[in-house]
């Protein structure tokens, strides 16, 4: 371990009633947000466009304060812990006038405490980018290579990665995702990362938090909220599946095809299979209106009585 | 991937003459550091030159200390292109002195505080070991360094060329630009400037708005101690006959004559400048009875200089506390 790595707790970000706005009177981009993220977990925060995942991503990096909750980071506030932290924005912003070797340089400037310049090196030359390039003449997906180094140099406890992968090839996403999990499985750093590309969370990812209108709908390991759900096929009527509560159902031929929550075993005039991430999400995000289901050890502590 | 996964090996920098956020600082905007360095030794060396000169043109165009109330006069007959580089060379090295406000506000709207908001790239240091209020803190430490340094060289340097020639060839202290380029005031201005400019980026978080709002900033603040300059210190009023003959150098603000009436007429200029029985024959044939006159005198310069650098520097420092205050509302 680093000598900079400090006594990890076993919980990462905890959030209660987190609410953020953009500007005074717009709608909450967080609303009443509460969760817990376990050290040491790979998450993957999904969602809707406009659901609050960059919101959540920029404020648990510090960049926004909240207008009403509590909010842990690592064991303090977000801006106790910045230098523990690492964020790669969405639009990945680097300053175009510098070379790459001075955008790592400026990576060790700002982060004396903790940058491992050998490390960040590496990303770069895993890429074959010349260090004397500037980065207004790189394409986007070099960009982002050299976004992530800037994040990794710092050797983070937690990662916060806003869509981290979406311009790169599958070759450099495959590359890049497997440096990010051995740094992770390595060093048990937490990471948090929000995607469209399901496949590669299903990969990466043993942690999920499914966001909708500014709340969590669905957190919790991966393998207990797949274990949770059933994929039932057979003759009937979605009110014929109580007590399970049924999260998304719909025709297929003459009967119904249904994801359902489990509540005890499934009757067995019903066909079930487990379900894949991607029909997990899918019936989730088709049914905003589903009640949210968050695993024992990803919901917050409840508040403190002296609140 | 094996050299990806050897262990961790914190490295520092290793000592330079800059380090962290000095250097970050220097490097991001090294663009506009070779200009203020490239025109700063422009305007030196130029300032240098005319001082150079100074003697021989003044020996060319003559004696004008003469106490004369319009010495203004005794440059036109003897005009040479010499003099004419000496003067317009002053006039305009005080003149980029005046309106260097209007290029630091842009610039620090635009470029130091806007476009990093617009772009993301504050959010980059603010994600490494960097708290916003440090950050601030370093984006004006920096050029407020530069410039105080850099401007009060060009003013004593100025001032210095300005004392080499009779002062005469280059205009009143009390003229706009030569009252701003000759003190301690044109710091203050490049300092608010500097703090006018960067809340504006950081209000309007883009660049080109930032830069225009600066701009109108930087106007208003010109254009309105113009106007009170010679309101910020106690002026003298002198009557009778000493009315008609203000001592060298000042500043007339208000000149009237009194009628046998007991009318004061303002703005009357009767029987300025003249003496003796010339006097004696105006004051003959007009109704006047009494003289007033408003003026600053040259002894004045300091504590006008003074004034308004304080003000100057209070606004300065009032927008870089709004400044520090809204970065800490909005991000903690």
């Amino acid at each position: 371990m680093s000598s900079t790595s400090t006594t990890r707790s076993t919980v990462a970000v905890e959030a209660r009633g987190l609410t953020v706005r953009h500007g005074r009177r717009a709608a909450a981009a967080l609303d009443d947000c509460s969760f817990r993220l376990p050290a040491g977990r790979v998450s993957a925060l999904v969602g809707p466009n406009g659901a609050g995942k960059s919101t959540l991503l920029a404020t648990l990096a510090g960049l926004l304060r909240p207008s009403a909750g509590t909010l842990t980071v690592l064991g303090a506030g977000p801006a106790e812990t910045r230098e523990r932290i690492a964020y790669l924005a969405q639009d990945k912003p680097l300053h175009p006038q510098l070379t790459i070797a001075e955008t790592l340089r400026m990576g060790a400037e700002l982060n004396p405490a903790r940058w491992d310049a050998a490390y960040a090196r590496a990303i770069i030359e895993q890429g074959k980018l010349a260090p004397g390039t500037k980065v207004r003449k790189l394409s986007g997906g070099q960009r982002t290579r050299v976004a992530l180094a800037l994040a990794l140099g710092k050797r983070p406890d937690l990662m916060l990665l806003d869509e981290p992968m979406a311009d790169l090839d599958p070759l450099a996403r495959h590359e890049l995702l497997g440096t990010l999990m051995a740094d992770a499985a390595e060093r048990g750093t937490t990471v948090l990362m929000s995607s469209h590309i399901v496949t590669e969370l299903a990969d990466a990812c043993d942690h999920l938090l499914l966001l909708g209108d500014g709340r969590i709908r669905l957190g919790g390991g991966l393998d207990d909220l797949l274990l949770a759900h059933t994929v039932v096929t057979g003759r009937g009527t979605p009110a014929e599946l109580a007590p399970h509560l049924v999260v998304e159902s719909r025709a297929a031929g003459r009967g119904l095809t249904a994801l359902i929550r489990n509540d005890g075993p499934v009757d067995e005039r019903w066909q079930a299979e487990p379900p894949s991430l991607e029909e997990l999400l899918l019936a989730h995000l088709r049914s905003p209106g589903t009640p949210a289901l968050i695993t024992p050890g990803t919901t917050a502590a409840p508040a403190a009585v002296t609140r | 991937m094996s050299t990806l996964t050897a262990g961790p090996r914190p490295s520092g920098p290793s000592r330079r003459l800059t380090s962290g956020l000095t250097w970050t600082m220097l490097r991001l905007h090294r663009t506009a550091l070779f200009v203020w360095g490239g025109g700063l030794l422009t305007v030196l060396t130029a300032l240098v030159w005319i001082h150079e000169a100074g003697p021989g043109i003044r020996s060319a165009v003559g004696d004008c200390t003469a106490a004369d109330p319009f010495p203004m006069r005794c440059g036109f007959t003897h005009e040479s292109a010499a003099e004419q580089v000496h003067t317009y060379g002053l006039a305009l090295v005080s003149g980029c002195v005046t309106y260097l406000i209007y290029a630091i506000a842009v610039w620090a709207g635009a470029a130091l505080t806007g476009r990093e908001l617009e772009s993301g790239t504050a959010h980059l240091a603010w994600t490494q070991s960097v708290t916003p209020a440090r950050w601030l803190a370093a984006k004006l430490a920096v050029p407020a360094v530069l410039l105080t340094a850099g401007t009060t060289l060009a003013v004593l340097l100025c001032g210095w060329t300005r004392r080499a020639g009779d002062g005469e060839l280059a205009g009143g202290w009390f003229i706009t630009n030569v009252f701003i380029s000759s003190g301690p005031v044109a710091v203050a201005y490049a300092l608010a400037g500097l703090a006018l400019g960067a809340l504006a980026g950081l209000v309007l978080r883009r660049a080109l708005p930032a830069a225009a709002a600066a701009l109108a900033a930087a106007y208003v603040l010109h254009e309105v101690l113009d106007r009170f300059r010679m309101s910020l210190w106690p002026a003298v009023t002198t009557t009778g006959r000493a009315a008609l003959h203000v001592p060298y150098g000042s500043m007339l603000l208000e000149h009237g004559s009194v009628t046998a009436d007991g009318e004061r007429v303002n703005t009357s200029l009767a029987c300025v400048g003249t003496d003796g029985s010339a006097l004696e024959a105006c004051i003959r044939r007009g109704p006047w009875t009494d003289f007033w006159s408003t003026y600053q005198p040259q002894s004045h310069y300091w504590p006008l200089q003074l004034v308004e650098s304080g003000l100057l520097l209070a606004v300065a420092g009032l927008a870089t506390a709004v400044a520090f205050a809204l970065l800490r509302r909005r991000h903690g």
